[in-house]
């Protein structure tokens, strides 16, 4: 099927989509005296629902508005000037449309069906695994002025429902930008943003749900994940192995240099995540409490933790220390915190930080030539590595005092395996049937000229 | 004089013939390949006479001056001179090979490690098989 073709068949589906969703919310919108009789006897909400607009707290609103903002820099522009500056100068504009279609495509899908499946409850046994429709295309996020109503989410009773949505669409997007790494320069721009497509809603979405939702099979163990240790970075970094395997490796790789466009434009990329990731993780506190203000401490001593850690590594081994080096590094800090963000003290974090930005190192470096993949911009080396070693740290540093709970180091490991086994299938499998639509790489003659004429008819200025 | 003072020098001289004469030439291949250099010197001294460009003449000089200049041998990282020096020890051992044999490779940078001038050199292992 050519491109044009899969466009064409991509807006049907989405209209009719629209159509039937339409007129399922005009039949679901509630009347003022039901509302009410719902909100008269306030109780501990186990779904999402309708609460009085006073009981919402201002600070809270105001801090994960700004959240989601800071988390989306992160993705537009963090990630397409982080990515952009380390391809070569003929796939660049490539890397910076994939991040911005994803971001779009992203959003929409969230809107449509990602938010209800991951963070409402779902029905009996599925309710583990997966949520349910009562949330698809944003159905039920009112805000009644007449009755001083709005929606909130049973997992943030004290912020508006559309806000919780939307700070974490900004993760689901950042997770789909991330795998985007380990495939440049070589894959069709359509059949990155189809299979980027069918990953969100069949990989991201339920993985969300195991950890995050209360009734998910991961967060009943008990596994912790503040932030998306797991649902963000190991997802992403083992999703991105897969794809570089499958795709095989760039024209030229292992005997030609691929000079990085500029690394300038990456450690840009790099300051906006490190800035945009107190938004990541104070914000996964869902309140601007303490809670938040430690968050935000042991994100900031992780990050610089793991980019001395990263420098010392490389200057040890190689005899002199990069800037893209200690970028990555600060990236490595910021991933191992993730997960444990919530729940460990600012001398843990420090721990974070030295052991992901060595860890990394050796993941970016020797564990990569042991795997022979192309994994090009080493989203496994670092997001899947940081990951991991932040998801173990977690179960050893948790601590009950801050957070009421004990992390498990055996837990911990279940949660990590559970999401690379669930990941590394299934990504597998969408790329074999993104690949039954549309051919998945592009040919030689335009990975030689560079995707960005090739696929997008576009040049870099001089 | 370290390679990368001659790249230095090289640089501004390939500037100025630019800007001056509007001839390009490659920086690196001039601080690391005498001949190259050589020729280059001579053409920057013919057209600072032809044009009267006085600075392109003393920038060839100072070109000249430094590639006559042994090459400093460039910096090694730390690990491998810690483990130099572990092993040296073992290598004045009873029963150790002679150290000559273990400096068999010669002066210089050892296989995969690198020096200003191999990491931008065309052909340089630098960012193949990966960036980092």
């Amino acid at each position: 099927m050519n491109d044009k073709r899969l466009v064409a068949l991509f807006w049907w589906l989405w209209a009719f989509m629209g159509l039937v969703s339409l007129n399922a919310q005009a039949q679901e919108m509630p009347t003022p005296p039901a509302v009410a009789a719902a909100v008269a006897a306030p109780a501990p909400l186990s779904q999402p629902g309708l609460v009085r607009a006073d009981s919402l707290s201002g600070a809270d609103t105001g801090w994960m508005m700004t959240a989601t903002a800071l988390v989306l820099l992160m993705t537009l522009p963090g990630i397409a000037l982080f990515y952009g500056g380390m391809v070569r100068r003929k796939s660049v504009l490539n890397v910076m449309a994939c991040v911005v279609a994803l971001c779009a495509i992203v959003s929409l899908l969230w809107f449509a069906v990602g938010y209800s499946l991951a963070f409402t409850p779902g029905s009996g046994a599925l309710g583990a695994v997966l949520g349910g429709g009562g949330r698809l295309w944003f159905s039920g996020l009112n805000y009644v002025q007449e009755a001083q109503l709005v929606a909130v989410s049973h997992l943030a009773p004290h912020i508006p429902e559309s806000v919780y949505a939307m700070f974490q669409l900004t993760f689901a997007i950042i997770t789909a930008c991330l795998v985007v790494g380990a495939f440049v320069e070589r894959m069709r721009f359509s059949a990155t943003l189809l299979f980027m497509a069918l990953w969100t809603v069949a990989v991201y979405v339920p993985v969300a749900h195991w950890v995050w939702e209360p009734g998910g099979w991961l967060a009943r163990l008990g596994a912790l994940d503040f932030a998306g240790g797991s649902v963000v970075h190991i997802n992403a970094g083992v999703a991105g192995l897969v794809c570089a395997y499958a795709l095989g490796p760039r024209k030229g790789y292992g005997t030609e240099p691929f000079s990085p466009f500029n690394l300038g434009l990456t450690m840009a990329g790099a300051g906006l995540l490190w800035v945009g990731w107190f938004g990541f993780n104070a914000g996964s506190a869902v309140a601007a409490d303490g809670r938040a203000g430690l968050a935000m401490a042991v994100t900031h001593i992780a990050a610089s933790a793991g980019a001395l850690s990263w420098m010392a590594a490389e200057w040890l081994a190689r005899g002199r220390p990069s800037l893209l080096g200690l970028c990555s590094g600060l990236v490595a800090g910021l991933v191992a915190i993730t997960p444990g963000a919530g729940y460990v003290t600012p001398g843990a974090a420090l721990v974070f930080g030295l052991v992901a930005g060595v860890a990394c190192y050796w993941g970016a470096t020797g564990l990569k030539r042991l795997l022979k993949a192309d994994d090009s911009l080493d989203v496994f080396g670092v997001h899947g590595v940081g990951g991991i070693v932040g998801s173990l740290l977690t179960g050893v540093f948790a601590s009950k005092s801050i957070s009421g709970v004990e992390g498990s180091v055996l837990t911990q490991a279940l949660g990590a395996g559970s999401v690379m086994l669930y990941s590394l299938v299934m990504t597998a499998l969408l790329l074999w049937v993104t690949s039954r639509f549309v051919s998945l790489r592009v040919g030689e003659a335009a990975e030689i000229d560079g995707l960005d004429i090739d696929q997008h008819a576009e040049r870099l200025g001089t | 004089m370290s390679s990368s003072e001659k790249i230095a020098i090289a640089a501004h001289l390939h500037v100025l013939l630019r800007r001056k004469t509007g001839r390009v030439t490659d920086t690196e291949w001039m601080a690391c390949n005498p001949e190259y250099a050589q020729e280059v010197i001579r053409l920057a001294h013919q057209k600072a006479a032809e044009g009267g460009h006085d600075d392109l003449g003393l920038l060839a000089d100072r070109l000249e001056a430094a590639m006559a200049l042994p090459e400093r041998p460039a910096a090694r990282p730390l690990a491998q001179r810690v483990s130099e020096a572990v092993r040296a020890p073992a290598a004045h051992a009873p029963g150790a090979r002679p150290a000559a044999a273990l400096d068999a490779g010669g002066p210089g940078p050892g296989p995969g490690r690198l020096g200003v001038l191999d990491a931008l050199r065309p052909g340089a292992t630098r960012y193949v098989s990966g960036l980092r």
